[in-house]
Protein backbone atom coordinates (compact mmCIF):
# COMPACT_ATOMS: atom_id res chain seq x y z
CA UNK A 1 0.00 0.00 0.00
CA UNK A 2 3.11 2.39 0.93
CA UNK A 3 4.21 1.67 -2.42
CA UNK A 4 0.97 2.45 -4.30
CA UNK A 5 0.21 5.71 -1.59
CA UNK A 6 4.01 6.34 -2.74
CA UNK A 7 3.49 5.91 -6.48
CA UNK A 8 0.25 8.13 -6.86
CA UNK A 9 1.41 11.17 -5.00
CA UNK A 10 4.80 11.54 -6.74
CA UNK A 11 2.93 10.85 -10.10
CA UNK A 12 -0.20 13.43 -9.46
CA UNK A 13 2.83 16.10 -8.46
CA UNK A 14 4.98 14.95 -11.25
CA UNK A 15 1.99 15.89 -13.81
CA UNK A 16 1.27 18.54 -12.19
CA UNK A 17 4.54 20.03 -12.71
CA UNK A 18 4.75 19.15 -16.27
CA UNK A 19 0.84 19.85 -16.74
CA UNK A 20 1.31 21.56 -20.44
CA UNK A 21 3.03 18.63 -21.96
CA UNK A 22 0.86 16.21 -19.96
CA UNK A 23 -2.28 17.89 -21.76
CA UNK A 24 -0.78 16.43 -25.17
CA UNK A 25 -0.49 12.73 -24.26
CA UNK A 26 -3.81 13.47 -22.55
CA UNK A 27 -5.68 14.36 -25.97
CA UNK A 28 -3.75 11.62 -27.80
CA UNK A 29 -5.16 8.80 -25.79
CA UNK A 30 -8.35 10.74 -25.60
CA UNK A 31 -8.69 11.84 -29.40
CA UNK A 32 -8.02 7.27 -30.21
CA UNK A 33 -11.18 6.63 -27.66
CA UNK A 34 -12.97 9.06 -28.65
CA UNK A 35 -12.76 7.44 -32.16
CA UNK A 36 -12.27 3.92 -30.65
CA UNK A 37 -15.82 4.94 -28.75
CA UNK A 38 -17.39 6.59 -31.72
CA UNK A 39 -16.95 3.73 -33.92
CA UNK A 40 -18.87 1.34 -31.40
CA UNK A 41 -21.76 4.05 -30.70
CA UNK A 42 -22.23 3.73 -34.42
CA UNK A 43 -22.03 0.39 -34.88
CA UNK A 44 -24.01 -0.42 -31.51
CA UNK A 45 -26.63 1.25 -33.10
CA UNK A 46 -26.73 0.38 -36.41
CA UNK A 47 -26.43 -3.35 -35.50
CA UNK A 48 -29.48 -2.87 -33.54
CA UNK A 49 -31.50 -1.27 -36.52
CA UNK A 50 -29.86 -4.21 -38.75
CA UNK A 51 -31.80 -6.71 -35.88
CA UNK A 52 -34.99 -4.73 -35.89
CA UNK A 53 -34.74 -4.87 -39.58
CA UNK A 54 -33.88 -8.59 -39.85
CA UNK A 55 -36.56 -9.51 -37.91
CA UNK A 56 -39.09 -7.19 -39.97
CA UNK A 57 -41.00 -7.70 -43.42
CA UNK A 58 -38.39 -9.32 -45.40
CA UNK A 59 -39.73 -9.42 -49.01
CA UNK A 60 -41.99 -6.98 -50.69
CA UNK A 61 -44.10 -7.10 -53.86
CA UNK A 62 -44.76 -4.12 -55.06
CA UNK A 63 -47.88 -4.51 -57.26
CA UNK A 64 -48.51 -2.01 -60.47
CA UNK A 65 -51.22 0.47 -59.98
CA UNK A 66 -53.32 -1.35 -63.13
CA UNK A 67 -53.03 -4.74 -61.15
CA UNK A 68 -56.28 -6.73 -61.32
CA UNK A 69 -57.96 -8.75 -58.59
CA UNK A 70 -56.96 -11.74 -60.45
CA UNK A 71 -53.31 -11.21 -61.00
CA UNK A 72 -53.50 -10.05 -56.83
CA UNK A 73 -54.96 -13.34 -56.40
CA UNK A 74 -52.61 -15.22 -58.30
CA UNK A 75 -49.75 -13.53 -56.38
CA UNK A 76 -51.25 -14.13 -52.95
CA UNK A 77 -51.90 -18.25 -54.25
CA UNK A 78 -48.41 -18.28 -55.68
CA UNK A 79 -46.86 -16.43 -52.21
CA UNK A 80 -48.91 -19.10 -49.62
CA UNK A 81 -48.33 -22.11 -52.33
CA UNK A 82 -44.47 -21.55 -51.51
CA UNK A 83 -45.02 -22.15 -47.89
CA UNK A 84 -41.41 -19.78 -47.09
CA UNK A 85 -43.86 -16.98 -45.84
CA UNK A 86 -44.65 -17.38 -42.06
CA UNK A 87 -47.53 -14.45 -42.86
CA UNK A 88 -48.11 -11.51 -45.20
CA UNK A 89 -49.84 -8.48 -45.41
CA UNK A 90 -51.38 -6.50 -47.77
CA UNK A 91 -50.58 -2.82 -47.87
CA UNK A 92 -52.97 -0.35 -49.98
CA UNK A 93 -51.73 2.48 -51.59
CA UNK A 94 -53.56 4.72 -48.43
CA UNK A 95 -51.56 3.01 -46.29
CA UNK A 96 -48.51 3.47 -47.28
CA UNK A 97 -49.13 6.92 -47.56
CA UNK A 98 -50.20 7.45 -44.19
CA UNK A 99 -47.36 5.15 -42.87
CA UNK A 100 -44.57 7.51 -45.20
CA UNK A 101 -46.67 10.46 -43.49
CA UNK A 102 -46.46 9.18 -40.00
CA UNK A 103 -42.37 8.24 -40.53
CA UNK A 104 -41.27 10.92 -42.30
CA UNK A 105 -43.40 13.90 -41.25
CA UNK A 106 -41.59 16.68 -42.68
CA UNK A 107 -41.48 15.22 -45.82
CA UNK A 108 -44.71 14.61 -46.10
CA UNK A 109 -45.20 18.03 -48.24
CA UNK A 110 -43.09 16.19 -51.01
CA UNK A 111 -45.54 13.40 -51.72
CA UNK A 112 -48.68 15.64 -52.15
CA UNK A 113 -49.00 16.10 -56.00
CA UNK A 114 -51.81 16.70 -58.23
CA UNK A 115 -50.93 13.59 -59.56
CA UNK A 116 -51.92 11.88 -56.24
CA UNK A 117 -51.03 9.00 -54.45
CA UNK A 118 -47.46 8.08 -55.79
CA UNK A 119 -46.91 5.02 -53.56
CA UNK A 120 -47.33 1.41 -55.41
CA UNK A 121 -50.13 -0.68 -53.28
CA UNK A 122 -47.79 -3.89 -52.07
CA UNK A 123 -47.67 -7.09 -50.25
CA UNK A 124 -45.07 -7.94 -47.54
CA UNK A 125 -43.74 -10.93 -46.49
CA UNK A 126 -42.68 -12.11 -42.88
CA UNK A 127 -40.54 -15.38 -43.70
CA UNK A 128 -39.72 -17.77 -41.64
CA UNK A 129 -36.08 -17.69 -40.06
CA UNK A 130 -35.14 -21.15 -41.39
CA UNK A 131 -35.31 -19.96 -44.95
CA UNK A 132 -34.37 -16.74 -44.58
CA UNK A 133 -31.39 -16.24 -47.61
CA UNK A 134 -31.95 -19.34 -48.61
CA UNK A 135 -32.43 -20.86 -52.58
CA UNK A 136 -36.10 -21.36 -51.81
CA UNK A 137 -36.76 -17.72 -51.22
CA UNK A 138 -34.85 -16.64 -54.30
CA UNK A 139 -36.89 -18.81 -56.44
CA UNK A 140 -40.16 -17.16 -55.08
CA UNK A 141 -38.32 -13.69 -55.39
CA UNK A 142 -38.13 -14.95 -59.26
CA UNK A 143 -41.55 -16.01 -59.94
CA UNK A 144 -43.08 -13.52 -58.38
CA UNK A 145 -40.96 -10.80 -60.27
CA UNK A 146 -42.47 -12.46 -63.68
CA UNK A 147 -45.97 -12.56 -62.12
CA UNK A 148 -48.19 -10.46 -64.03
CA UNK A 149 -49.19 -7.06 -62.07
CA UNK A 150 -45.98 -7.12 -60.11
CA UNK A 151 -43.92 -4.37 -60.86
CA UNK A 152 -41.07 -5.09 -58.46
CA UNK A 153 -39.84 -7.83 -55.43
CA UNK A 154 -37.21 -6.31 -53.16
CA UNK A 155 -36.29 -9.23 -51.25
CA UNK A 156 -34.90 -7.09 -47.56
CA UNK A 157 -32.25 -10.06 -46.77
CA UNK A 158 -30.17 -8.83 -50.38
CA UNK A 159 -28.91 -5.18 -49.15
CA UNK A 160 -29.26 -6.07 -45.45
CA UNK A 161 -25.96 -8.73 -46.14
CA UNK A 162 -24.55 -5.34 -48.31
CA UNK A 163 -25.15 -3.25 -44.79
CA UNK A 164 -23.81 -5.72 -42.94
CA UNK A 165 -20.33 -6.27 -45.08
CA UNK A 166 -20.31 -3.01 -45.43
CA UNK A 167 -20.60 -2.43 -41.66
CA UNK A 168 -18.27 -5.34 -41.27
CA UNK A 169 -15.54 -3.29 -43.51
CA UNK A 170 -16.36 0.14 -41.41
CA UNK A 171 -15.25 -1.72 -38.32
CA UNK A 172 -12.15 -3.15 -39.68
CA UNK A 173 -11.06 -0.24 -41.09
CA UNK A 174 -12.12 1.94 -37.67
CA UNK A 175 -10.25 -0.70 -35.52
CA UNK A 176 -7.43 -1.06 -37.65
CA UNK A 177 -7.26 3.11 -37.38
CA UNK A 178 -7.65 3.28 -33.73
CA UNK A 179 -4.95 0.15 -33.59
CA UNK A 180 -2.54 2.67 -34.74
CA UNK A 181 -3.81 5.70 -32.98
CA UNK A 182 -3.36 3.52 -29.34
CA UNK A 183 -0.36 2.91 -30.52
CA UNK A 184 0.49 6.59 -30.80
CA UNK A 185 -0.75 7.81 -27.74
CA UNK A 186 1.26 5.02 -26.04
CA UNK A 187 4.28 6.59 -27.59
CA UNK A 188 2.80 9.81 -26.86
CA UNK A 189 2.70 8.52 -23.18
CA UNK A 190 6.23 7.38 -22.99
CA UNK A 191 7.71 10.44 -24.44
CA UNK A 192 5.96 12.22 -21.47
CA UNK A 193 7.29 10.05 -19.40
CA UNK A 194 10.77 10.39 -20.30
CA UNK A 195 10.75 14.04 -19.50
CA UNK A 196 9.53 13.30 -15.99
CA UNK A 197 12.52 10.39 -15.86
CA UNK A 198 14.73 12.66 -17.17
CA UNK A 199 13.38 15.37 -14.68
CA UNK A 200 14.18 12.92 -11.90
CA UNK A 201 17.51 11.63 -13.09
CA UNK A 202 19.12 12.37 -9.98
CA UNK A 203 16.39 10.72 -7.50
CA UNK A 204 16.21 8.06 -9.58
CA UNK A 205 20.06 7.36 -9.49
CA UNK A 206 20.05 7.57 -5.75
CA UNK A 207 16.59 5.53 -5.54
CA UNK A 208 18.31 2.76 -7.29
CA UNK A 209 21.83 3.02 -5.37
CA UNK A 210 19.85 2.95 -1.71
CA UNK A 211 18.17 -0.29 -2.95
CA UNK A 212 14.83 0.74 -3.75
CA UNK A 213 12.22 -1.47 -4.76
CA UNK A 214 11.80 -1.53 -8.94
CA UNK A 215 7.76 -0.89 -7.39
CA UNK A 216 9.06 2.43 -6.08
CA UNK A 217 11.33 3.46 -8.77
CA UNK A 218 9.04 2.34 -11.72
CA UNK A 219 5.54 2.67 -10.39
CA UNK A 220 5.10 6.36 -10.43
CA UNK A 221 5.90 6.48 -13.98
CA UNK A 222 3.61 3.89 -14.62
CA UNK A 223 0.98 5.62 -12.32
CA UNK A 224 1.71 8.79 -14.46
CA UNK A 225 0.70 6.27 -17.60
CA UNK A 226 -2.45 5.75 -16.55
CA UNK A 227 -3.55 8.06 -14.41
CA UNK A 228 -3.23 10.53 -18.35
CA UNK A 229 -4.53 7.29 -19.76
CA UNK A 230 -7.66 7.78 -17.49
CA UNK A 231 -7.78 11.15 -17.36
CA UNK A 232 -7.84 10.83 -21.68
CA UNK A 233 -10.42 7.87 -21.61
CA UNK A 234 -13.00 9.83 -18.98
CA UNK A 235 -12.88 13.42 -21.37
CA UNK A 236 -13.28 11.34 -24.56
CA UNK A 237 -16.39 9.19 -22.78
CA UNK A 238 -17.78 12.90 -21.79
CA UNK A 239 -17.25 14.28 -25.56
CA UNK A 240 -18.69 11.38 -26.48
CA UNK A 241 -21.59 11.38 -24.56
CA UNK A 242 -22.09 15.18 -24.73
CA UNK A 243 -21.84 14.45 -29.19
CA UNK A 244 -24.33 11.81 -28.50
CA UNK A 245 -26.86 14.20 -26.76
CA UNK A 246 -26.51 16.93 -29.15
CA UNK A 247 -27.18 13.96 -32.17
CA UNK A 248 -30.25 12.72 -30.54
CA UNK A 249 -31.95 16.21 -29.96
CA UNK A 250 -30.93 17.47 -32.97
CA UNK A 251 -31.68 13.83 -35.13
CA UNK A 252 -33.09 11.56 -32.85
CA UNK A 253 -36.25 11.40 -33.96
CA UNK A 254 -35.46 10.78 -37.39
CA UNK A 255 -32.88 8.90 -37.06
CA UNK A 256 -35.03 6.59 -34.56
CA UNK A 257 -37.90 6.56 -37.24
CA UNK A 258 -35.51 5.05 -40.07
CA UNK A 259 -34.46 2.49 -37.60
CA UNK A 260 -37.86 1.86 -36.19
CA UNK A 261 -36.47 1.40 -33.18
CA UNK A 262 -37.26 2.93 -29.60
CA UNK A 263 -34.47 5.44 -29.88
CA UNK A 264 -30.59 5.79 -30.52
CA UNK A 265 -28.82 4.62 -27.22
CA UNK A 266 -25.44 5.42 -25.82
CA UNK A 267 -22.83 2.60 -25.29
CA UNK A 268 -23.73 0.17 -22.96
CA UNK A 269 -21.52 0.83 -19.19
CA UNK A 270 -20.39 -2.27 -19.39
CA UNK A 271 -18.23 -0.83 -22.73
CA UNK A 272 -17.76 2.51 -21.25
CA UNK A 273 -16.26 0.92 -18.26
CA UNK A 274 -13.55 -1.20 -21.04
CA UNK A 275 -12.95 1.97 -22.72
CA UNK A 276 -11.60 3.53 -19.38
CA UNK A 277 -9.63 0.29 -18.68
CA UNK A 278 -8.14 0.76 -22.17
CA UNK A 279 -7.09 4.22 -21.90
CA UNK A 280 -5.18 3.06 -18.63
CA UNK A 281 -3.77 0.26 -20.57
CA UNK A 282 -2.58 1.79 -22.92
CA UNK A 283 -1.17 5.02 -20.79
CA UNK A 284 0.50 2.46 -18.15
CA UNK A 285 2.27 0.45 -20.88
CA UNK A 286 3.36 3.70 -22.45
CA UNK A 287 4.69 4.71 -18.96
CA UNK A 288 6.53 0.98 -18.62
CA UNK A 289 8.04 1.18 -21.50
CA UNK A 290 9.20 4.35 -21.06
CA UNK A 291 11.24 3.10 -17.21
CA UNK A 292 12.69 0.33 -19.26
CA UNK A 293 15.77 2.54 -19.10
CA UNK A 294 15.73 2.26 -15.54
CA UNK A 295 17.61 -1.12 -13.95
CA UNK B 1 23.68 -15.37 -0.93
CA UNK B 2 27.48 -16.45 -0.48
CA UNK B 3 29.32 -16.83 2.59
CA UNK B 4 32.74 -15.08 2.60
CA UNK B 5 35.40 -15.54 5.32
CA UNK B 6 33.69 -14.72 8.67
CA UNK B 7 34.95 -11.82 9.96
CA UNK B 8 35.31 -10.39 6.02
CA UNK B 9 32.82 -8.12 4.24
CA UNK B 10 34.73 -7.25 1.46
CA UNK B 11 36.43 -10.28 -0.36
CA UNK B 12 37.83 -9.55 -3.94
CA UNK B 13 39.94 -12.62 -5.56
CA UNK B 14 41.80 -12.38 -8.65
CA UNK B 15 39.27 -9.51 -9.57
CA UNK B 16 39.56 -7.97 -12.59
CA UNK B 17 36.96 -5.47 -15.28
CA UNK B 18 37.84 -5.81 -19.04
CA UNK B 19 35.78 -3.03 -20.71
CA UNK B 20 35.31 -4.06 -24.38
CA UNK B 21 38.01 -2.63 -26.30
CA UNK B 22 40.52 -5.02 -24.51
CA UNK B 23 41.42 -2.36 -21.97
CA UNK B 24 41.61 -3.56 -18.25
CA UNK B 25 40.27 -1.02 -15.44
CA UNK B 26 41.19 -3.18 -12.97
CA UNK B 27 43.42 -6.62 -13.29
CA UNK B 28 43.72 -9.55 -10.56
CA UNK B 29 42.96 -8.31 -7.44
CA UNK B 30 42.76 -9.39 -4.18
CA UNK B 31 41.92 -7.94 -1.40
CA UNK B 32 39.89 -8.91 2.20
CA UNK B 33 38.65 -5.70 3.78
CA UNK B 34 37.31 -6.94 7.00
CA UNK B 35 34.08 -6.00 9.62
CA UNK B 36 34.52 -2.99 11.46
CA UNK B 37 37.61 -1.45 8.81
CA UNK B 38 38.72 1.74 7.94
CA UNK B 39 40.08 1.51 4.78
CA UNK B 40 41.03 4.24 2.06
CA UNK B 41 41.84 3.61 -1.73
CA UNK B 42 44.03 5.69 -2.77
CA UNK B 43 45.82 6.42 -6.14
CA UNK B 44 45.96 8.69 -9.19
CA UNK B 45 43.42 9.65 -11.63
CA UNK B 46 42.66 6.20 -13.65
CA UNK B 47 43.73 4.06 -10.96
CA UNK B 48 40.98 1.98 -10.81
CA UNK B 49 39.06 3.76 -7.79
CA UNK B 50 35.96 4.42 -9.03
CA UNK B 51 35.78 1.56 -10.93
CA UNK B 52 36.29 -0.86 -8.05
CA UNK B 53 33.91 1.36 -6.05
CA UNK B 54 30.80 0.91 -9.01
CA UNK B 55 32.26 -3.16 -9.00
CA UNK B 56 31.46 -2.91 -5.29
CA UNK B 57 27.77 -0.49 -5.72
CA UNK B 58 26.69 -3.03 -8.64
CA UNK B 59 26.45 -0.74 -11.11
CA UNK B 60 29.03 -3.10 -12.68
CA UNK B 61 29.80 -7.34 -12.73
CA UNK B 62 33.34 -8.10 -12.17
CA UNK B 63 34.87 -10.06 -15.13
CA UNK B 64 36.67 -12.09 -13.86
CA UNK B 65 37.56 -13.35 -10.47
CA UNK B 66 35.27 -13.30 -7.40
CA UNK B 67 33.82 -10.04 -5.39
CA UNK B 68 32.08 -10.98 -2.22
CA UNK B 69 30.67 -7.87 -0.01
CA UNK B 70 28.40 -8.53 2.97
CA UNK B 71 28.10 -12.28 2.04
CA UNK B 72 26.56 -11.59 -1.34
CA UNK B 73 29.22 -13.17 -4.05
CA UNK B 74 28.53 -10.11 -6.86
CA UNK B 75 29.46 -12.03 -10.14
CA UNK B 76 26.59 -14.40 -9.41
CA UNK B 77 24.15 -11.69 -8.10
CA UNK B 78 20.73 -12.24 -9.67
CA UNK B 79 18.97 -8.91 -11.36
CA UNK B 80 16.54 -9.26 -8.16
CA UNK B 81 18.96 -9.52 -5.72
CA UNK B 82 20.48 -6.21 -6.71
CA UNK B 83 18.22 -3.55 -4.50
CA UNK B 84 18.44 -6.18 -1.23
CA UNK B 85 22.24 -6.12 -1.88
CA UNK B 86 22.39 -2.22 -1.53
CA UNK B 87 20.07 -1.70 0.96
CA UNK B 88 23.43 -3.24 3.36
CA UNK B 89 25.17 0.05 2.04
CA UNK B 90 25.77 3.01 2.42
CA UNK B 91 27.04 5.49 -0.40
CA UNK B 92 28.79 9.00 -0.37
CA UNK B 93 29.97 10.75 -3.47
CA UNK B 94 31.89 13.92 -4.55
CA UNK B 95 28.99 15.67 -5.39
CA UNK B 96 26.77 15.03 -2.64
CA UNK B 97 23.86 13.70 -4.99
CA UNK B 98 21.25 15.26 -2.96
CA UNK B 99 17.76 16.35 -4.34
CA UNK B 100 17.56 20.08 -4.41
CA UNK B 101 13.80 19.98 -4.42
CA UNK B 102 13.50 18.70 -0.91
CA UNK B 103 14.53 19.79 2.47
CA UNK B 104 17.39 18.11 4.20
CA UNK B 105 15.34 16.20 6.71
CA UNK B 106 12.93 14.68 3.22
CA UNK B 107 16.39 13.92 1.45
CA UNK B 108 17.10 11.28 4.29
CA UNK B 109 13.78 10.64 4.75
CA UNK B 110 14.11 9.54 1.40
CA UNK B 111 15.59 6.30 1.68
CA UNK B 112 13.28 4.63 4.10
CA UNK B 113 10.55 5.56 2.34
CA UNK B 114 11.72 4.39 -1.08
CA UNK B 115 12.52 1.49 0.48
CA UNK B 116 9.11 0.83 1.68
CA UNK B 117 9.82 1.93 5.49
CA UNK B 118 6.45 2.53 8.12
CA UNK B 119 5.97 5.92 7.54
CA UNK B 120 6.17 6.46 11.16
CA UNK B 121 9.69 5.75 11.13
CA UNK B 122 10.50 7.39 8.36
CA UNK B 123 11.39 10.67 10.19
CA UNK B 124 12.36 9.40 13.32
CA UNK B 125 15.79 7.40 11.85
CA UNK B 126 16.33 10.31 9.38
CA UNK B 127 16.18 12.82 12.69
CA UNK B 128 18.43 10.64 14.56
CA UNK B 129 21.19 10.32 11.83
CA UNK B 130 20.61 13.97 11.41
CA UNK B 131 21.55 14.35 15.24
CA UNK B 132 24.21 12.33 14.31
CA UNK B 133 25.80 14.45 11.96
CA UNK B 134 25.43 17.54 13.92
CA UNK B 135 22.59 19.36 11.79
CA UNK B 136 19.51 18.58 13.24
CA UNK B 137 18.84 22.73 13.22
CA UNK B 138 19.35 22.61 9.54
CA UNK B 139 16.33 19.98 9.03
CA UNK B 140 14.05 22.23 6.80
CA UNK B 141 16.39 23.86 4.53
CA UNK B 142 17.00 23.47 1.06
CA UNK B 143 20.77 21.86 0.06
CA UNK B 144 21.21 24.89 -1.93
CA UNK B 145 21.23 26.75 1.18
CA UNK B 146 24.10 24.78 2.96
CA UNK B 147 27.62 24.89 2.82
CA UNK B 148 29.40 22.21 0.72
CA UNK B 149 30.69 20.95 4.65
CA UNK B 150 27.21 20.52 5.76
CA UNK B 151 26.05 19.14 2.31
CA UNK B 152 28.22 16.03 2.54
CA UNK B 153 27.45 15.72 5.99
CA UNK B 154 23.48 15.18 4.95
CA UNK B 155 24.85 12.89 2.30
CA UNK B 156 26.58 10.91 5.03
CA UNK B 157 23.59 11.06 7.42
CA UNK B 158 21.80 9.62 4.52
CA UNK B 159 24.12 6.74 3.75
CA UNK B 160 24.04 6.14 7.42
CA UNK B 161 20.02 6.21 7.88
CA UNK B 162 19.63 2.23 6.94
CA UNK B 163 22.42 1.50 9.54
CA UNK B 164 24.58 -0.31 6.88
CA UNK B 165 27.36 -2.69 7.21
CA UNK B 166 29.91 -0.67 5.04
CA UNK B 167 29.84 2.99 3.92
CA UNK B 168 31.72 3.77 0.42
CA UNK B 169 32.53 6.84 0.14
CA UNK B 170 34.03 8.40 -3.60
CA UNK B 171 36.24 11.11 -3.02
CA UNK B 172 33.88 12.50 -0.03
CA UNK B 173 36.23 15.17 0.04
CA UNK B 174 36.65 16.40 -3.39
CA UNK B 175 35.34 19.55 -3.37
CA UNK B 176 36.20 20.42 0.14
CA UNK B 177 38.74 22.65 2.00
CA UNK B 178 41.67 20.90 3.59
CA UNK B 179 39.42 22.45 7.30
CA UNK B 180 36.51 20.57 5.58
CA UNK B 181 38.03 17.65 4.67
CA UNK B 182 39.24 16.65 7.73
CA UNK B 183 35.99 17.11 9.73
CA UNK B 184 34.48 14.74 7.06
CA UNK B 185 37.15 12.10 7.89
CA UNK B 186 36.75 12.81 11.66
CA UNK B 187 32.91 12.25 10.87
CA UNK B 188 34.07 8.96 9.51
CA UNK B 189 35.78 8.09 11.85
CA UNK B 190 33.51 8.68 14.57
CA UNK B 191 30.79 6.19 12.28
CA UNK B 192 33.69 3.44 12.17
CA UNK B 193 33.94 3.65 15.68
CA UNK B 194 30.47 2.90 16.09
CA UNK B 195 31.62 -0.60 14.24
CA UNK B 196 30.81 0.52 10.35
CA UNK B 197 33.35 -0.65 7.99
CA UNK B 198 34.27 2.17 5.72
CA UNK B 199 35.73 2.27 2.47
CA UNK B 200 36.83 5.91 1.30
CA UNK B 201 38.79 6.33 -2.38
CA UNK B 202 40.72 9.48 -2.41
CA UNK B 203 43.47 10.75 -3.92
CA UNK B 204 44.60 13.06 -0.90
CA UNK B 205 47.36 11.78 0.29
CA UNK B 206 47.58 14.45 3.22
CA UNK B 207 44.54 13.87 4.62
CA UNK B 208 45.27 9.93 4.29
CA UNK B 209 48.45 10.64 6.57
CA UNK B 210 46.58 13.01 8.76
CA UNK B 211 43.81 9.74 9.33
CA UNK B 212 46.37 7.42 9.54
CA UNK B 213 44.83 3.90 8.76
CA UNK B 214 45.14 1.12 6.33
CA UNK B 215 45.81 2.16 2.59
CA UNK B 216 45.54 0.17 -0.20
CA UNK B 217 47.17 1.94 -3.49
CA UNK B 218 46.13 1.03 -6.52
CA UNK B 219 47.66 2.16 -10.31
CA UNK B 220 46.96 0.56 -13.29
CA UNK B 221 44.22 -1.29 -12.08
CA UNK B 222 46.39 -3.15 -10.05
CA UNK B 223 47.01 -2.85 -5.91
CA UNK B 224 50.70 -1.73 -6.21
CA UNK B 225 50.83 -1.40 -2.52
CA UNK B 226 48.98 -1.80 0.99
CA UNK B 227 50.21 -0.35 4.13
Amino acid sequence: MSALRYALREAIASLWRRRSASVFSVAAIGLAIVVLGGLLLVTFNVDRVVAEWSSAAELSVFLSDEVTDDERLAVETLIDGSAVALDRERVSKAQALERFRRDFAELAVLVESPEGNPFPESIELRLRPDVEGGAEVEVLAGALSNAPGVSDVRYDRQWLARVTALLTAFRRVGFGLVFVMMAAAAFTVAAVVRLALHDRRDELEIMQLVGSPYVYIRGPFVAEGVIQGGAGAAAALLVLWSGFAVAVSWWGSDLAAIGSVEGLRFLPPGTCAVLAVGGMTVGGVGGFAATRVVS
Amino acid sequence: MTTGASNALIEMRHLSKLYSRGLYALRDLSLTVFKGEFVFLAGSSGAGKSTLLRLLLMQERPSEGELIVNGYNLAKLKRSEIQEYRRGIGFVFQDFKLVPSRTVLENISFVPEVQGVPLSQQRRRAFQVLKGVGLQHRMNAYPGELSGGEQQRIAIARALVNAPALILADEPTGNLDPDLSLEVMNLFREINAGGTTVLVATHDRELIRLVGRRTVTLGHGRIVEVA
